[in-house]
């Protein structure tokens, strides 16, 4: 039989399934048992701290490292006990790995080669990868001839050219500055819109990149996959702790609840909003968390008027959710002042606009913000994941 | 920088060279200005003659120049094979088997160099193997001596390769056979020639087994340095020397150039 | 557990995307029929042990059987009995304990000048050390003969200058002239890695610790020698087993007073034509070599780990 017979490239519309896989090295789990499905055509950011496990998972669905338990399905097929050179998908990594004996044109044909494309297609396919991450112009160049963001053009032509249905970019951003990050950025969107049936995993541990480019995104945190959604949930509704921090970087308050969109934290009553689904809300009198956004946060300077709070429209009225702090830290970021205010028991961070007249360390200041900024993490879950 | 005062620098500079000089620069000098004299009367030799360098070009002389090459680029060929072979196959290991193939190519450097020859000579003087009295022999005890070094060089350079690049070439539906020619052949190019340089000049140099095997027919440059020298002809024995210092320097220089213009970064 | 936290939000599919298509039974997964690891090491492992392993074991068997036939340790007793055999015992390993110390005094001295105290023309005398490996051995014997010899450059300035018909200097046939030798040539062997390890200390480092007052000798001490001992054990392990080795330089000292182990074993196999003698006291030297580099290897490792330990 021929062994390349049995190579089939992956069909395009192809997604990617992870079926509890968890990858070990030598007694430590690295990943345990990740289950997380990337449509056909979807962009899934796999986001986490590092030493997550992301470059991990992604190494499993290229083929580098064989899961302990559990499979791995591309387009359906189980691909867990194939080589990667049978797996027939496209990967970027990090340092572009870009062959450098080879030059640009050499470098997008090599998969073609290897899969024995006729001479007269490598051709036209190169130079249409080519075209697509605008390096035309520099086919006969060598790798060492290119700058970094060049070169990560030539990376990501070399595994669109074999057309693959899963394409796989580990952190393709993180050797860029920052000004060529953002350009880049927009450039993959790009790619993306004139590529719809590429499924796109994509690992990196900057929250921007994960926001602006994913359908959705997988928070991974200590080999545990610890949240999954729309960018838009994920920053609105938290479902963990980790994922509040994390994306976004939430304050977390320790409240009490009280009736279904009010809590209480020490002698103060703030209007929040519940989890949609009522169910997971926690129950009357019980512990909760509160997950504020810094940018959420502003000054007022309102006197708290303690018993309008509760009432169904303190919301609206003037002096509602305050929070009682005195200043600890100011620190000016151009457009935003970073106040750190030590206030019940807790250090929140607020982004207020950037202020004429900041308030001094020491000051005594009066936070608020809107009920529909206030959310509460769901119940069971809240305390589930540890902090680091 | 270590030493700030100038005067201390000037010290460590003196030290350096009271040292250097006589030790590592000197042999060289006095060995060359032998080469071109017959005498050596008082501090320095005297009788300047080209003589010597005239008898290299013909006769025993320059047989054993063409003999040494010829044994040093079979040797250094065939130990640049089996080296790169043995550190491919070794790299694949783990553990235990890993270590036992580390050792056993690296023990022919521990092992003297004339019992090396020795248990040549007593294994291929007896059937099944009869190679006692041919180049072959002198030709295998070379490539067995200097294996160790070409296997040693190309698997720590291939300890130096980033799996990147085979990993990328995998990803791209390349088989391993392919990743191997393409991308690791190419890659380790330098580091092969480099080995290849060092397996040839070590050989060109090759004394202690060659004096245990050499047959009449096929006398290796060394040998005969070393018989000029005990028959007293110590002028002689430096202008083959110096013809062997120089061949080895331009083998080793057409080495790097070719390693230079095979180093892609 | 992972699923209560990792499952998809409410809103997203459950249903993994295999499109209708089954995922395939763990029986019938892909498997090629490949070579396992270990046999493309077995080429060259037969290469080896046929050209090298396997002339050694007959060595030691011809040791065991005298030309009388039958086995027996005739040759050892004899060898052992000879005063030529331990006077070169003693010879090889002394010369070869103090060429090693002298090579790592010397070596570690005058790396440290070229790596840390830079003047021009430092690269291009890491080069010219790179090439001095290069070269074989004898050649620094033929060159002492020049300098040291009875006719040479030191003996001929002293008679040039007193007009005495001989001159004074006369080491170069005993065991110091091989000592000299083996220093000098295998220094390099030792400066290479050294060399090697001072690019990669951190200069930064060096420089914190000047700049907290330490002394060019402290920082040597606390700095660089500990970055530096892998490298030294590795380059005096090395050294301590060629200079065991060492046959050219003795051979052309020609001096009929210093034996080592390699050049009994030449001298009893070529000149006196006896095996048995000669395969016994190679034996012996090749137990000797492989002891001293396992040892001298073991203490490296544990002074490396020391060293790490050190750092860390
Ligand atoms: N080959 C390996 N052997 C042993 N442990 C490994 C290996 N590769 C990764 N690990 C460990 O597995 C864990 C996850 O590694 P992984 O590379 O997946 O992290 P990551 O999320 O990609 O981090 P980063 O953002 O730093 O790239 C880490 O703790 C790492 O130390
Ligand atoms: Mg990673």
């Amino acid at each position: 039989m021929d062994p390349a017979a049995d190579r089939t490239d992956t069909p395009q519309g192809a997604g990617i399934r992870f079926d509890r896989v968890t990858v070990a090295y030598g007694g430590t789990t690295v990943l345990d048992a990740l289950d997380l499905t990337v449509e056909p055509g979807e962009v899934m950011a796999l986001l986490g701290p590092s030493g997550s496990g992301k470059t991990t998972a992604l190494r499993a669905v290229a083929g580098f490292v064989r899961p302990a338990s559990g499979r791995v399905m591309i387009g359906g097929r189980d691909v867990t006990d194939l080589p990667p050179y049978k797996r027939g998908i496209g990967m970027v990594v990090q340092q572009y790995a870009l062959f450098p004996h080879l030059r640009v044109d050499q470098n997008v044909a090599f998969g073609l080669k290897a899969r024995r494309t006729p001479r007269g297609r490598i051709a036209a396919r190169v130079t249409e990868a080519l075209e697509m991450t605008g390096m035309a112009g520099y086919a006969r160049r060598y790798p060492r001839e290119l700058s970094g963001g060049q070169q990560q053009r030539v990376a990501i032509a070399r595994a669109l050219a074999i057309r693959p249905g899963v394409l796989l970019l580990d952190e393709p951003l993180s050797a860029l500055d920052a000004r060529l990050r953002s350009g880049m950025l927009a450039e993959l969107s790009r790619l993306h819109r004139e590529l719809p049936d590429v499924s796109i995993l994509y690992v990196t541990h900057d929250q921007i990149e994960a926001l602006t480019l994913a359908d959705r995104i997988a928070v991974l945190d200590q080999a545990r996959l610890q949240d999954c959604g729309t960018p838009h949930e994920l920053y609105r509704t938290p479902r963990t702790e980790f994922t509040a921090t994390f994306v976004g970087n939430a304050n977390l308050l320790r409240v009490r609840a009280g009736e279904p969109g009010s809590v209480s934290l020490d002698a103060t009553t703030l209007r929040v909003t519940a989890p949609d689904d009522a169910s997971t809300g926690p129950a009357a009198g019980a512990e909760a968390t509160l997950c504020v956004r810094p940018h959420a946060l502003r000054i007022t300077d309102a006197k708290a008027t303690g018993p309008a709070a509760g009432s169904p429209e303190a919301a609206a009225v003037p002096g509602a959710n305050i929070l009682h702090g005195t200043v600890t830290d100011v620190q000016w970021r151009g457009h935003t002042h970073r106040l750190l205010v030590e206030a019940h028991g807790h250090e929140l961070r607020a982004d207020v606009g950037d202020l004429r007249q900041p308030p001094r360390v020491g000051d005594d200041v009066a936070l608020t913000f809107d009920a529909e900024d206030g959310v509460l993490l769901p119940a069971g879950l809240a305390g589930g994941v540890p902090v680091g | 920088m270590l030493v700030h005062s100038r005067k201390g620098r000037w010290t460590a500079w003196l030290f350096f060279f009271v040292l250097f000089l006589p030790l590592f620069a000197l042999p060289f000098l006095v060995v060359v200005m032998a080469s071109f004299a017959t005498h050596w009367s008082g501090a320095f030799p005297s009788h300047a003659t080209f003589a010597h360098y005239r008898d290299v070009t013909h006769g025993d002389s320059l047989h054993a120049l063409t003999t040494s090459l010829l044994t040093a680029l079979a040797a250094s060929l065939l130990a640049l094979v089996i080296g790169t072979w043995a550190a491919l196959a070794a790299e694949r290991l783990r553990g235990a088997a890993r270590r036992v193939l580390d050792g056993l190519f690296m023990l022919p450097v521990a092992v003297p160099s004339v019992v090396v020859g020795l248990s040549l000579l007593v294994a291929f003087s007896q059937p099944p193997f009869l190679l006692n009295g041919t180049a072959r022999i002198v030709v295998l005890a070379h490539t067995v001596l200097v294996t160790a070094f070409a296997y040693q060089s190309v698997s720590a350079a291939l300890s130096r390769l980033d799996p990147a690049y085979e990993q990328s070439a995998a990803s791209l539906g390349a088989r391993p056979a392919t990743v191997l020619w393409r991308i690791r052949i190419p890659l380790l190019l330098p580091s092969l020639t480099a080995a290849a340089g060092l397996c040839f000049a070590l050989s060109m140099g090759e004394l202690s087994a060659t004096m245990m095997l050499y047959p009449p027919d096929w006398v290796p440059l060394p040998v005969r340095i070393y018989g000029a020298t005990s028959r007293g002809s110590l002028f002689e024995g430096a202008a083959l020397a110096v013809v062997l210092m120089l061949t080895t320097l331009v083998v080793l220089l057409g080495m790097s150039r070719v390693r230079t213009r095979a180093s892609y970064r | 557990m992972a699923s209560a936290t990792a499952g998809p939000p409410p809103q997203a599919p459950a249903e993994p995307a295999t499109r209708g298509r089954r995922p395939q039974a763990p029986g019938t997964r892909h498997r090629t029929r490949r070579v396992p690891g270990w046999a493309w090491a077995l080429p060259p492992v037969a290469a080896l042990g046929l050209s090298f392993l396997y002339p050694l074991v007959l060595v030691a068997k011809q040791s065991l059987s005298p030309d009388s036939g039958g086995h027996s340790f005739a040759a050892y007793t004899q060898v052992f009995h000879e005063d030529s055999f331990r006077k070169a015992l003693w010879n090889t390993v002394w010369i070869a304990t103090a060429s090693t110390a002298g090579c790592l005094v010397l070596g570690f001295a005058l790396a440290l000048v070229i790596a840390f105290v830079p003047f021009p023309g430092g690269k291009a005398l890491s080069r010219f050390i790179d090439v001095f490996l290069a070269f074989p051995s004898f050649l620094i014997t033929l060159a002492l003969l020049f300098v040291y010899g009875t006719v040479g450059m030191a003996n001929g300035l002293w008679t040039d200058a007193t007009g005495a018909a001989h001159g004074p200097v006369a080491f170069l046939q005993t065991p110091w002239g091989v000592l000299l030798a083996e220093v000098t040539y295998f220094t390099p062997f030792v400066m290479r890695p050294l060399l090697a390890a001072f690019s990669q200390v951190d200069t930064a480092q060096v420089e914190a610790a000047s700049s907290l007052g330490a002394r060019a000798p402290r920082i040597v001490r606390q700095i660089i020698l500990p970055e530096a001992l892998p490298s030294l054990a590795a380059g005096g392990s090395l050294v301590l087993v060629l200079c065991l080795n060492e046959f050219g330089i003795v051979l052309f000292t020609g001096a009929k007073g210093v034996t080592t182990l390699p050049m009994l074993v030449y001298s009893k196999a070529i000149l006196d034509g006896d095996y048995p003698g000669a395969c016994a006291v190679a034996m012996v030297a090749v137990v000797l070599s492989v002891a001293l580099y396992a040892l001298y290897r073991a203490a490296a490792a544990r002074a490396l780990g020391g060293g790490r330990r050190a750092r860390a």
